[in-house]
């Protein structure tokens, strides 16, 4: 009988020797079998929800343009009515601190959810398992195909595999792209054959680690190449939902007749018929106990609900559940670290909406001249020169007026009056700034430029600048 | 390699290794290539350069993940070089 490992083995150092050595070469392919059931459904769900949205996003149009469209050629970010520049990191930095909270505050929260239903690891070795199912049948019939000598029947169920996968990754690439290029002009290219060499490479590439992840490697990326699947442990509590063989139910194990009262045998409610093995993508015993392995699929829950059916036990020998349950306690929803990631997620979260909303979509950079403090001019005022940089983040071009303010009696002088700048141009303009020393009571005076839509769009600015006069008398 | 007798077995196979080489920086060289071409336009670096025709956009994109992989990629093989035991037993000496 196996000894249950217990909780040494969440942390991933309790992997067993045999386990490093049976790597890539020496790897034995797992056949997950097929599976029926509540969290079947949900993932499956899942997965085309999921999909869906990846293959159909990029078709979606936005005010008479792809309203999903990082469009790396021309250094622009759609997302439906806004758009982002390279000036705009700051706002996808947040983005990304958010989602790296987020991970953690639903791993905390419920595990490796996360693997078992939103991975795209996940959720494309699904559509290429169930492409494997449909080409060469149960779980039984592919390895016994596998185990068959050559013949043509093998040959052409080989091939049409892979050449759906194929076709399959082709799409997947192919839309990937359309995220980073005109997905329209992109379909152009393709159908009359003028694709850009370097959008060609890139669904190409694409499209191979598809294939290869989801076709070769797939549970492999999780337990050798993913470094979320490394690090997940160290999220866990005893109040994380974890799914678990309930050893003290199922112990001892033994297979018996459905007529035999498993009490008068000395057995468990494991018939021990493997069944959860056979269903595990990642190929592991879950009555071993936590593994780093498990990524929470829920398959062997599904089956083993469906044999305790069979048996006319008791659901949930193999269930969700936690530490905390496992020895009888209660779960505790909100402990402090929930809160904590909950609180910070939604401060960082609120902020950011605000500031997406009070973005003003034009920046004004000030240089003041560097050639000279100031200068006299005629009528004795003095001078100061100040090289302005605008760029233009709205949508749209947009005329702007020019004026500043800060000290009394001051005169601009800015030689091209109201000026257009295109959406995304950066436009240099050199301004004076006069005034009549005497008004001055320091050498060095804070002023302030200001920027003006009179386009219509409601977009003005104030910046900061300086203004040096001669020293006061 | 590994049978060599003067080198230890190491406790990961060439495979794993290789993945630690290239798994790595490929996700490091990705964020790399982020963060530059955020702070710097390839039409103008090219402009700075003296290029006539400057390549397009996504091709400057591709060139610099490549480059970037290739520097990541030398880092994650010397950390994995430099793994191995230094200490050469002398003659005789147990292993």
């Amino acid at each position: 009988m196996s000894k249950p490992q217990t909780k040494s083995a969440a942390n991933g150092q309790d992997a067993s020797a045999p386990e490093a050595e049976s790597l890539y070469a020496k790897h034995k392919k797992v056949y997950p079998r097929e599976v029926h059931g509540l969290f079947a459904n949900l993932r499956t769900t899942g997965v085309l929800a999921l999909l869906g949205l990846y293959y159909g996003l990029p078709w979606f149009r936005w005010d008479d343009r792809q309203a999903v469209l990082l469009d790396l050629p021309q250094r622009q970010f759609h997302i439906f009515g806004l758009t982002f520049w390279p000036q705009d990191f700051f706002y996808f930095a947040v983005l990304l601190i958010i989602a790296g909270l987020a991970l953690f505050f639903f791993t905390a929260l419920a595990g490796r959810l996360w693997c078992g239903y939103a991975c795209p690891q996940t959720v494309w070795t699904e559509v290429f398992l169930w492409i494997e199912r449909k080409v060469e049948g149960s779980r039984a019939q592919q390895m016994k195909l596998d185990k068959a000598d050559f013949s043509k029947r093998k040959l052409y169920k080989k091939g049409l595999k892979h050449a759906i996968w194929i076709s399959f990754s082709a799409f997947t690439g192919f839309t990937f792209v359309g995220y980073f290029t005109p997905v329209d002009v992109l379909w152009q290219g393709l159908i009359s054959l003028d694709l850009g060499p370097w959008e060609t490479f890139w669904i190409i590439f694409y499209s191979l680690a598809t294939y290869g992840n989801a076709g070769w490697l797939r549970e492999q990326v999780c337990i050798y190449m993913c470094p979320y699947a490394r690090f997940q442990s160290a999220m866990f509590d005893k109040d994380t939902l974890i799914i678990s063989y309930d050893e003290q139910r199922g112990d001892p194990r033994g297979s018996r007749k459905k007529s035999a009262k498993p009490g008068e045998l000395g057995l468990g409610d494991c018939i021990d018929c493997t069944l959860c093995v056979q269903v595990c993508p990642t190929g592991i015993d879950i009555r071993d106990g936590l593994q780093y392995q498990c990524i929470g699929c829920a398959a062997c829950v599904d089956v083993c609900n469906e044999v305790m059916d069979k048996m006319g036990y008791q659901k949930g020998l193999v269930r969700y559940t936690t530490e905390h349950e496992l020895e009888g306690g209660k779960t505790h929803l909100f402990r402090p670290r929930i809160v904590i990631y909950a609180t910070i997620i939604a401060l960082i979260f609120a902020a950011l909406v605000v500031a997406i909303i009070n973005r003003v979509p034009v920046e004004l950079d000030i240089i003041r001249d560097r050639n000279a403090l100031f200068r006299e001019v005629k009528g004795g005022l003095v001078e100061n020169i100040y090289n302005l940089r605008i760029v233009n983040m709205s949508n749209m071009e947009q005329r702007y007026r020019l004026s500043a303010d800060g000290l009394e009696g001051m005169q601009l002088i800015n030689p091209r009056g109201n000026f257009d700048v295109k959406s995304g141009e950066i436009y240099s303009l050199t301004v004076q700034v006069r005034l009549d020393p005497v008004t001055l009571k320091r050498p060095s005076n804070e002023i302030f430029f200001n920027l003006d839509s009179v386009s219509g769009d409601k977009i003005s600015i104030k910046e900061k600048a300086r203004f040096i006069g001669p020293l006061v008398r | 390699m590994a049978d060599h007798p003067k080198r230890r077995k190491s406790d990961i196979t060439n495979t794993q290794r290789l993945i630690a080489v290239f798994w790595p920086s490929f996700l490091t060289a990705g964020v790399a290539t982020a963060l530059f071409f955020t702070a710097f336009n390839p039409e103008e670096i090219s402009l700075c350069m003296g290029h006539q025709k400057p390549i397009s956009n996504i091709g400057a994109y591709t060139i610099g993940f490549f480059l970037f992989w290739i520097l990541t990629s030398s880092t994650c093989a010397l950390t994995c070089y430099f793994q191995r035991p230094c200490h050469q037993p002398a003659k005789g000496e147990n292993d």
